[in-house]
C-alpha cells in the first residue's frame, strides 16, 4: 500500500487557482523533492498533504484512510511530520521541553493533567535520545531562543523527527542557512531519518544541488500542474523541464 | 532558594495572621483567598496559554450568585456542597462561551470574552426577580464541616474558622494548579503560548486545549467566586463588570503572570495596597492607574519577576 | 466617538478601552465650558462654540498619552489594552477630583434653540444640531481621509503599516496625529451630548461599552462601519426600550456577539481572502 497519496487535487484561493488536478504517490523508501518557480503551488501541496489546507476537491489518504483537511495535530499524531521555511520554534522553551512536547504526542501524553514531567525517566531518556541524533544533547536545557541561527533550525527539524513520523514533509529545510552549512543539515537529516525510521521524506527545495543529490525522486510543478515526475537523471533529461523549472543551474 | 523562604515566610505569616494580627487586618485579606484561587485559573489562560480574557469577573460573578441563589433560595448551606454547585456552573457556562472565544485569539478574544461578562452583567442587573436587580442578593452564611456557625460573632466567624477554611482551599487550588502545569497538558498549553502553528505541527490540537484551559480557569473563577462573597454577605452585578475583570487582570500583572505563585501574590498585593491607598487618599484608582501604567511599561514580569529568576525548566 | 474608535485601532491596531473617558472627560469639560462662558455673558445661543472648544482643547491630551503608549508598541497587544486601562482608571478619579461625585447638567439651556414639532413628537431642536454636527465631522472625517494627503497616509498606514514605513512615511508622525484626532473625537462627542443628559462619574466606564458594541457591529477599523453601528446600536435601543426595558442592553450583547462570533471583521467588512 502506498504512503500518502494525492488524487486529483484540486486548490482554489478565490478565482485563483493553486493546485489544478495534481495526483501524486508517495511509496515508502522515497525521498521526493517538489520543485518549481516561485508561485507554482508547492507550498500549497504542502499544505494540502499536511492536512493544513483542504482541497476544494480530490482526496488526500495516508495509509488508505482519508485524511483531506484532517488537521496538522490530528496527522502529526497519526504519522506525518511537517517543518517550515521559516525556523518555527517555542521561543521561551529549553530544547528539552520543545522536544518533550513532540514525545509527549508520540507516547499519547499530552493530554494528562497531573502527570508529572520531572523525574519521568522514560520521557528523559526518549528526549535525550532526540536531541542526540541532531547534536543538541548539551543544549537541552537551553532556552530555545538563545540558540545559534544553525541549531534553531536544527530544533525545528528535530522536533519534528521526535514525532517518530512515517512521512516527513519539509518546507525548504535549507532554507535561511549557508550553502557551505546545506549539505551538513542535509547529512544530519538524512542519517537520522534512517535512525528513527523515517519511511519517506518530502521537501520542496529550491537549491538543485540538494535536489539533485538526495532525491531518488523529484516532482516538478508549474502553474498548478505538474510537469514532470521521476528519477532525477529523467529530469535532467527533460529540455522542457530544465527549461522552465530547473533552470540554467543544472 | 530565596524564593522558597519567601514562600514559607509567607505562609506562615499567613497562619499566624488570625491569632497576631488585629482583626481589621485579617478579614481585609479575605477576599485575596478568592481572588488567589479566580487569578490562578485566569493565569492558566494568560501566562500559560497566552489569551487574555477580559471578562473572566463573570466566572467569579456566577459563583457569587450560585452561592446566594443556593443559600437564600434553596437552603443548601454546607460549603462543601456549594464550592461544587459553583465549580459545576461556572464549567457549565464556560463550555458554550469557551466553545466560541477559543475560536479567536488576542484582541478579538478579549473583547468576546468582555462582551459575555457585560451580557451577564446586563442580565444580572435586569432580571429583577432572579437576581435582585442592582441590590444584588444576599449571601447567608454557609455551614463549615456540616457544622452551623450562625451563632457565632460575625468578625469572630470571618478571623476564625472561615479563614483557615479559605487559606485551606487557596493552598489546595495552589497544589491543584501546580500539578496542572507541570504536566504534559501544561507544557502544551506553554507551547500553545510560545507558536500555535509549531504547537499544532507537533500534534498538539490547538483549539482543544485553549478551550479546556478555558474551562478550568472557569471552574477556578467560579471557585474563587464563592469564597469572595461569603465575608461581604453580598452578591451584586458589580461582580460581573468589566472594570472587575480589569481589576483581575491588573492583579496578575502585579504579581507577575510568568511565575507560578505570582497572581497569588498579586491579590494580596492589590488588596492591601488598595486598603494603604485609600487611607490616605479617596483617589485610589488615580493612583492604581499610575501603578498599572509603570508596572506594564517598566517591569512587564510582575513583583515576583524582579524577585525570582524565571521558572526551572520541567524536562 | 465611536469613529474616534475606529480611527485609532484602524490605523495603530490598538484597542483604547480609554476612549470612554475621553468621553466623559469631553462631557464634564463642555460642562464647565458652558457655564463659565455663560457667566461671561456669552449669548445663549452660542454656547454650542463653548462646548466645541472644551472638547478641542482637550484633545491636546492625546499626544501626551500616545507618548506613553509609543513606548509598548512593540509588545503584545494585550500590554497595550492594559495601558489604556490604566489610563480609564486615572481618568475617572481625574474627573471625580475636578468636578466631583455629583453628576454636572446644564439645567435646560439646551432649549435654547427652541423645540421642533415632528409629527406628534416634540424633539429639542438642540438634538437635531447634535446630529447635524455628527454628520458633519462624519462628512469631515471622510473628506480628511480620501481627499487629503494627510488622509491617504492614514489609511495606507491602516493597510500596509511596513509598505507605508517602507515609502518613507513617517510613523510615529502619523500615530501621533491619528491618536490626537480619535481623542479629539471622543471627547468632542462627549461634549456635544452634555446638554441633553447629565455628567457623570460612571459615564466614561459605560459609554465604552457601547462605543465598543457600535465599532463590533460596524467592523473594527470601518469608518463607515462605525456609524451603520451606531446606527443600529441606536435603532435597537429605541426599539428595546419601548418593548422589552429589561432587555434593552441584552439585545445589545446578544448581537455583538453574534457579529464577534459570526464575522469577527464587522458586519460590513469586505471579505478577505
Amino acid at each position: 500500500m502506498s504512503l500518502l497519496e494525492a488524487v486529483d487535487v484540486r486548490k482554489f484561493y478565490g478565482d485563483y487557482c493553486a493546485l489544478d488536478g495534481v495526483t501524486l504517490t508517495i511509496e515508502p523508501g522515497q525521498f521526493v523533492s517538489i520543485i518549481g518557480p516561485n508561485g507554482a503551488g508547492k507550498t500549497t501541496l504542502v499544505n494540502v498533504l499536511t492536512g493544513l489546507t483542504a482541497p476544494t476537491s480530490g482526496s488526500v489518504r495516508f495509509k488508505g484512510g482519508d485524511v483531506a483537511g484532517a488537521g496538522v495535530a490530528r496527522l502529526a499524531r497519526l504519522g506525518i511530520a511537517r517543518s517550515f521555511q521559516l525556523v518555527s520554534i517555542f521561543p521561551a522553551l529549553t530544547v528539552g521541553e520543545t522536544l518533550a512536547v513532540a514525545v509527549l504526542t508520540r507516547l499519547r501524553r499530552t493530554a494528562r493533567m497531573l502527570d508529572r514531567l520531572r523525574g519521568d525517566a522514560r520521557l528523559r531518556a526518549a528526549v535525550a535520545e532526540a536531541a542526540e541524533l541532531f547534536g543538541l544533547a548539551g543544549k537541552l536545557g537551553r532556552p530555545a531562543r538563545t540558540l545559534p541561527q544553525g541549531d534553531k533550525k536544527l530544533l525545528d527539524v528535530a522536533s519534528a523527527f521526535a514525532l517518530r513520523p512515517e512521512i516527513i514533509v519539509m518546507d525548504e529545510p535549507t532554507s535561511g542557512v549557508s550553502t557551505a552549512d546545506k549539505t551538513a543539515i542535509m547529512e544530519v537529516l538524512v542519517g537520522a531519518a534512517r535512525r528513527v525510521g523515517v519511511k519517506a521524506i518530502v521537501q520542496v527545495e529550491h537549491d538543485m544541488d540538494i535536489v539533485f543529490g538526495y532525491s531518488d525522486r523529484i516532482v516538478a510543478l508549474h502553474q498548478g500542474r505538474i510537469l514532470a515526475d521521476g528519477p532525477p537523471d529523467a529530469i535532467r533529461a527533460d529540455a522542457h523541464v530544465v527549461a522552465t523549472v530547473v533552470g540554467r543551474r543544472a | 532558594m530565596t524564593t522558597r523562604l519567601l514562600g514559607a515566610a509567607a505562609v506562615a505569616m499567613l497562619l499566624l495572621l488570625p491569632l497576631a494580627g488585629r482583626p481589621y487586618t485579617t478579614t481585609l485579606v479575605l477576599p485575596a483567598f478568592g481572588y488567589g484561587i479566580a487569578l490562578l485559573g485566569l493565569n492558566l489562560l494568560f501566562g500559560y496559554t497566552g489569551l487574555l480574557s477580559f471578562g473572566h469577573a463573570l466566572f467569579l460573578a456566577l459563583g457569587a450568585y450560585t452561592t446566594a441563589v443556593l443559600t437564600t433560595r434553596a437552603g443548601v448551606r454546607h460549603l462543601e456542597l456549594l464550592i461544587p454547585a459553583a465549580a459545576v456552573v461556572a464549567a457549565a457556562v464556560a463550555v458554550p462561551v469557551g466553545l466560541l472565544c477559543v475560536r479567536y485569539v488576542k484582541i478579538y478574544f478579549g473583547m468576546l470574552t468582555l462582551a459575555f461578562g457585560m451580557l451577564f452583567y446586563s442580565f444580572l442587573y435586569k432580571f429583577y426577580t432572579l437576581t435582585g436587580g442592582d441590590e444584588g442578593l444576599r449571601v447567608l452564611r454557609p455551614f463549615l464541616m456540616g457544622r452551623s456557625l450562625d451563632q457565632m460573632d460575625a468578625v469572630a466567624f470571618l478571623t476564625g474558622p472561615y479563614y483557615f477554611y479559605a487559606l485551606a482551599l487557596l493552598a489546595a487550588a495552589v497544589l491543584l494548579m501546580w500539578r496542572i502545569v507541570a504536566s504534559p497538558f501544561g507544557l502544551a498549553l506553554r507551547s500553545i503560548r510560545e507558536n500555535p502553528v509549531k504547537a499544532e505541527a507537533l500534534g498538539v490540537d490547538v483549539r482543544r486545549y485553549r478551550f479546556v484551559a478555558f474551562v478550568l480557569a472557569a471552574v477556578f473563577g467560579g471557585v474563587g467566586g464563592v469564597l469572595l462573597v461569603i465575608p461581604t454577605g453580598l452578591a451584586d452585578p458589580q461582580l460581573s463588570y468589566w472594570t472587575h475583570s480589569g481589576n483581575l487582570v491588573f492583579m496578575l500583572l502585579l504579581g507577575g503572570f510568568d511565575s507560578f505563585l505570582g497572581p497569588v501574590a498579586g491579590a494580596f498585593v492589590f488588596i492591601l495596597l488598595q486598603d494603604a491607598v485609600m487611607s490616605v487618599t479617596p483617589y485610589w484608582r488615580f493612583v492604581f492607574g499610575a501603578i498599572l501604567a509603570v508596572v506594564v511599561v517598566f517591569v512587564p514580569r510582575g513583583l515576583l519577576g524582579l524577585l525570582a529568576p524565571p521558572p526551572r525548566a520541567l524536562v | 466617538m465611536a469613529a474616534g474608535l475606529q480611527l485609532v485601532f484602524g490605523v495603530q491596531r490598538i484597542l483604547n478601552l480609554a476612549c470612554g473617558s475621553f468621553y466623559a472627560l469631553g462631557a464634564y469639560a463642555g460642562v464647565s465650558a458652558v457655564q463659565w462662558a455663560l457667566r461671561l455673558g456669552l449669548p445663549r445661543p452660542l454656547f454650542l462654540l463653548a462646548l466645541l472648544a472644551a472638547g478641542v482643547a482637550l484633545a491636546a491630551l492625546g499626544p501626551l498619552i500616545e507618548r506613553l503608549l509609543r513606548t509598548i508598541y512593540d509588545r503584545d497587544e494585550s500590554f497595550q489594552l492594559l495601558l489604556t486601562f490604566a489610563l480609564v482608571l486615572m481618568l475617572e478619579d481625574v474627573i471625580r477630583f475636578v468636578w466631583g461625585t455629583a453628576p454636572q447638567q446644564l439645567g435646560n439651556v439646551y432649549l435654547a434653540y427652541g423645540q421642533l414639532r415632528v409629527g406628534a413628537l416634540t424633539v429639542p431642536t438642540y438634538n437635531l444640531v447634535v446630529i447635524a454636527c455628527a454628520a458633519g465631522i462624519a462628512l469631515g472625517m471622510g473628506y480628511l481621509l480620501t481627499r487629503t494627503r494627510f488622509g491617504r497616509i492614514v489609511v495606507a498606514t491602516a493597510e500596509n503599516r511596513e509598505m507605508a514605513a517602507a515609502m518613507g512615511i513617517d510613523m510615529s508622525g502619523v500615530y501621533a496625529r491619528v491618536f490626537t484626532l480619535g481623542v479629539a473625537l471622543g471627547t468632542v462627542g462627549g461634549a456635544l451630548v452634555i446638554p441633553a443628559t447629565a455628567a457623570m462619574n460612571e459615564m466614561g466606564i459605560e459609554v465604552i461599552v457601547e462605543a465598543f458594541a457600535v465599532v463590533v457591529i460596524g467592523g473594527l477599523g470601518s469608518m463607515r462601519g462605525a456609524f451603520v453601528g451606531a446606527l443600529v446600536v441606536g435603532v435597537l435601543k429605541a426599539v428595546a426600550i419601548a418593548t422589552w426595558p429589561e432587555g434593552e442592553m441584552l439585545v445589545i450583547y446578544v448581537i455583538v456577539i453574534a457579529v464577534l462570533v459570526l464575522r469577527p471583521a464587522g458586519l460590513f467588512a469586505r471579505a478577505t481572502a
